[in-house]
């Protein structure tokens, strides 16, 4: 076993990785190397279907499965070992019915087809004890002895950047919300992955590339979620609960919270959302379910007590999930990409074993002795909604400052960084948050200026993507350069969409961020080095020098 | 008296500790601190709080010889119910730490829904559980876990194994033989519909390994089986992919129950494979014969090390333990649960 993808990596041992199971996370070391085969695989499915595009051919299907694949094997997401090897099995039947089609249609315009290696050749064994032995060959520092640390670096940087990607891509379709563009992307740069690439340049420009994918990506999700929810508007959202029957959805999948509102109309059950649910109560058309009740709980580290301590079931809609309490594990689901060994897992948007558990239990037996609220909703239309009062306050010298909080939480003790920052931020600058990072401070005080509240939520960590037109609506505004603006960011890392979001701040050429709390394992001294000079990244340090530094 | 410190250590590597003093034994001095560790008689004739001592002096008091059987008592293994220490401790219990409760097992009360006969001195008992503020109608524990029943106009209570899956229902599933002597036997002779229990539940470790993909062979004697049966209920219910047999022991044909159970939940879990085990040659017919001596024979053929799961009388599960570890299955991938009579 091998891994070194999330932030919260075993770096006890010299280098960092987890390398023996279980993995920080929970994952298991047959988990592990199963996920390993089934990315060597996608690698393989995308060999083809980028050459079978050329010519025409496209699986529209095949591109759902590739993203739904490396979605599972995203941290906090998977950990059930019948479903990869189910995938395992498929993605080899993919593989050959997308190969056929390449050939025949090469083969129809007279063009000899090319005979692919690698991945593309890929068998997969079908015990499990075989698998495991073909997966010590296709680990993610594969090759390392050869090519070096660095080459591999960036190698992972790139795939866990496009299990970002494909996490956000994951979340738009579901809502109907597909482009050509990204599923070529999304072929092309795994099968550049499948070629062993070892040219450091070629590597940092395809991972920026990753970065400008995500960024179509982005947008798309968020034309997704405007589109079906509408844009987000602010809202006050009650964060202690009410009496009664209830069910906590957790997760970011917005489809799966809307089908779990439309089939509890009318039977008396609360919803609550957890962790990144929480800016489901800015949009329009989820909010006008009365029953959308509140928000329970904060980030995903906390989640075992939080879960332990709802009275009703739980539906995990995608990461994070941790290994789940004797005391809530059989009234916990999941669905889409998430699994659980013993966990119930739900197919084809049908949650009535989640309505009939909500009705068996108790739910909430009376009110909160004091009702509280937290006030969300500012993303980008709303934002550039007041624009012009935004560029007034800078202009007159109300507003000094704006952070830029975002990102992922977790259980390290360092990322009180973010919160301190937050805290300390000057009285006349402006808070923006996204992703769960939020958590350890959003519901503090924080005031406002002139009208303006001086904490922003901006929403999921996918709607960095608001954060952008933000920036660039306020760069045009002053007519400079986004790098220009007295914008600083702020940003913490946990999984892979963090390294997708990151790679797209880098792309659209910003500089001198905050990155932490830790280098990534997979960042030898000397990719630390290159990012340091190339783009400025900065290592988070302490809150009061960073912040001095920032506003000097 | 001098108290001792106790470490113990679950199955998944987690730390516990709490104080012993020389006049108490291990089992209740840790419930005086609130950690409830799994157990079932308290008296040393159910084996159900079983627990190796890895270090340090103690005194193990009377215990079953088919419960503790000397080879095990001279590696270490003791019955925390029966055991005071003289020196600190450092213990390994055999279960995970979400098995370790720090409040007390639930009591409940139910209603008898149904009460059948399902083969001669056997009877299949379904409860309905009263909904209550804390845990709503549900019915919520892991398969192969057992309920203590309390024996209606007495203060005992007698263990009874769950056939069912964890439900919103609040159902309780049992398959119950009587006995003779047997103080809940005796009731289940005039109980009736209607009729109130309580219960105490659910307690025990016995349950199914979630974790890997190894093949999953039951082997049960009697209402030993009913255990393993919540167990295949719950693979069908989750739809797992596990190859899976089952071994139903019995002394003779007509002692066999719940076969159109077996059959429907093949439809459902369609790699199951059932043989039926019955001793008496005479009555034999088309079914297998000895129990042990048909798992032998299967597992000197298999491809595979399956994981075991063994429930029935202690002959049974010692046979069964020691014909699978000559067939070279690993003790730690063999689970079992040893019935007595109550």
């Amino acid at each position: 076993m091998f891994c070194y993808q999330c932030e919260q990596t075993n770096k006890l041992a010299g280098l960092a990785g987890c390398t023996v199971a279980p993995g920080t996370c929970g994952k298991d070391e047959t988990t592990a190397d199963l996920q390993d085969l089934l990315i060597h695989q996608a690698k393989g499915i995308a060999q083809y279907a980028h050459r079978a595009r050329a010519l025409g051919v496209v699986d529209k299907d095949l591109d759902a499965f590739l993203l739904y694949a490396l979605f599972t094997t995203l941290t906090n997401v998977n950990f059930h070992i019948p479903r990869f090897q189910q995938l395992i099995q498929e993605a080899a039947k993919r593989r050959d019915a997308i190969r056929d089609r390449y050939i025949e249609a090469a083969t129809a315009r007279g063009i000899p087809p090319e005979t692919l290696f690698g991945p593309a050749d890929f068998q997969p064994a079908e015990g499990l004890e075989q698998l495991l032995a073909q997966a010590l060959h296709v680990s993610v520092r594969a090759g390392e002895a050869s090519v070096g640390a660095d080459v591999v670096g960036l190698r992972a940087l790139i795939l866990y950047g496009m299990k970002g990607v494909a996490a956000y891509a994951h979340h738009a379709r579901v809502l109907g919300y597909q482009d050509d563009e990204v599923d070529a992307g999304v072929e092309a740069m795994l099968d550049y992955l499948a070629q062993d690439p070892t040219d450091i340049e070629d590597l940092l420009e395809h991972a920026l590339g990753v970065g400008h994918l995500n960024l179509r990506v982005m947008e798309l999700l968020d034309a997704a979620n405007t589109g079906s929810f509408g844009a987000q508007e602010i809202s006050s959202v009650r964060i202690t609960p009410v009496k009664g029957k209830a069910i906590l959805v957790s997760g970011h999948d917005l489809h799966d919270l809307q089908l779990i509102l439309e089939q509890t109309q009318d039977q008396g059950i609360h919803i609550y959302t957890h962790g990144e649910m929480l800016p489901a109560h800015a949009y329009p058309e989820l909010k006008r379910y009365p029953h959308l009740t509140g928000h329970w709980g904060g980030a995903w580290q906390d989640q075992q007590r939080e879960f332990a301590d709802f009275p009703g079931p739980i539906v995990v809609t995608s990461n994070c999930i941790i290994e789940p309490g004797r005391s809530y594990k059989n009234r916990l689901f999941t669905t889409g990409p998430v699994g659980w060994p013993g966990v119930r897992h739900l197919e084809h948007g049908n949650f009535a074993p989640v309505i009939q558990a909500a009705k068996a239990m108790p739910g909430f037996t009376a009110d909160a002795d004091t009702e509280k609220r937290l006030t969300i909703g500012f993303g980008r239309h709303t934002l550039l909604g007041v624009a012009d009062k935004v560029v007034d306050a800078v202009k007159n010298g109300d507003i000094s400052h704006f952070f830029l909080v975002g990102g992922c939480d977790g259980a390290a003790s360092t990322r009180h960084y973010f919160t301190d920052v937050a805290a300390r931020a000057p009285r006349d600058s402006v808070v923006m948050t996204l992703g769960c990072g939020k958590f350890r401070f959003n519901k503090e005080e924080f005031g406002d200026i002139g009208g303006i509240p001086r904490l922003l939520d901006m929403g999921q960590c996918n709607d960095a993507h608001s954060a952008i037109q933000v920036a660039s609506a306020l760069a045009s505004a002053f007519q400079c350069g986004v790098n220009d603006l007295p914008l600083s960011y702020m940003v913490s890392w946990f999984e892979q969409k963090a390294t997708a979001v990151l790679l797209s701040l880098l792309a659209l050429g910003i500089k001198g961020i905050y990155w932490g709390p830790t280098w990534p394992g997979y960042m030898t001294p000397h990719l630390v080095q290159e990012f340091q000079s190339r783009f400025e990244l900065k290592l988070i340090s302490d809150a009061q020098s960073d912040l001095r530094a920032e506003l000097a | 008296m001098a108290n001792h410190e106790i470490t113990a250590h679950t199955r998944d590597g987690q730390a516990l500790s709490f104080v012993c003093g020389e006049d108490e034994n291990l089992l209740g001095a840790a419930e005086r601190q609130n950690i409830f560790l799994p157990s079932q008689c308290r008296k040393g004739s159910c084996g159900a709080c079983v627990a190796k001592v890895r270090m340090g002096t103690y005194e193990i008091g009377a215990v079953h010889s088919e419960l503790l059987h000397p080879r095990e008592r001279a590696e270490g293994h003791v019955l925390l119910c029966r055991t005071t220490p003289h020196s600190s401790l450092a213990l390994d219990l055999p279960y995970d730490h979400a098995f370790v409760r720090r409040q007390r097992v639930p009591e409940r009360w139910a209603e008898i829904l149904s009460l059948k006969t399902v083969a001669p001195g056997t009877r299949h008992l379904l409860l309905a559980l009263d909904e209550d503020d804390l845990y709503g109608r549900a019915a919520d524990f892991e398969p192969g876990q057992y309920m203590e029943i309390g024996v209606p106009g007495t203060t005992d209570r007698r263990a009874y194994s769950l056939a069912n899956v964890t439900n919103w229902e609040g159902h309780l599933e049992f398959v119950i033989q009587q006995r003779p002597a047997g103080l809940f036997s005796r009731y289940l002779e005039s109980a009736k519909v209607g009729d109130r229990l309580s219960v105490k539940g659910p307690l025990g470790v016995f349950t199914l390994q979630e974790h890997g993909l190894h093949p999953r062979w039951f082997i049960g004697g009697g209402t030993g089986v009913v255990p393993l049966l919540s167990m295949l209920r719950r693979m069908a219910e989750w739809g797992e992919s596990h190859p899976a047999h089952l071994y139903f022991g019995a002394h003779d044909a007509e002692s066999l129950f719940f076969t159109s159970v077996l059959r429907e939940l093949q439809g459902e879990l369609p790699q199951l494979q059932v043989k039926y085990c019955v001793s008496t040659v005479e009555t034999r017919g088309e079914h297998q014969g000895n129990i042990l001596d048909t798992l032998a024979a299967d597992l000197k053929s298999a491809g595979t090390s399956p994981d075991l799961y063994l429930c029935g009388s202690p002959r049974l599960v010692q046979g069964a333990r020691a014909c699978a570890l000559t067939h070279g299955v690993a003790p730690e991938r063999i689970y079992a649960e040893r019935f007595t009579s109550a």
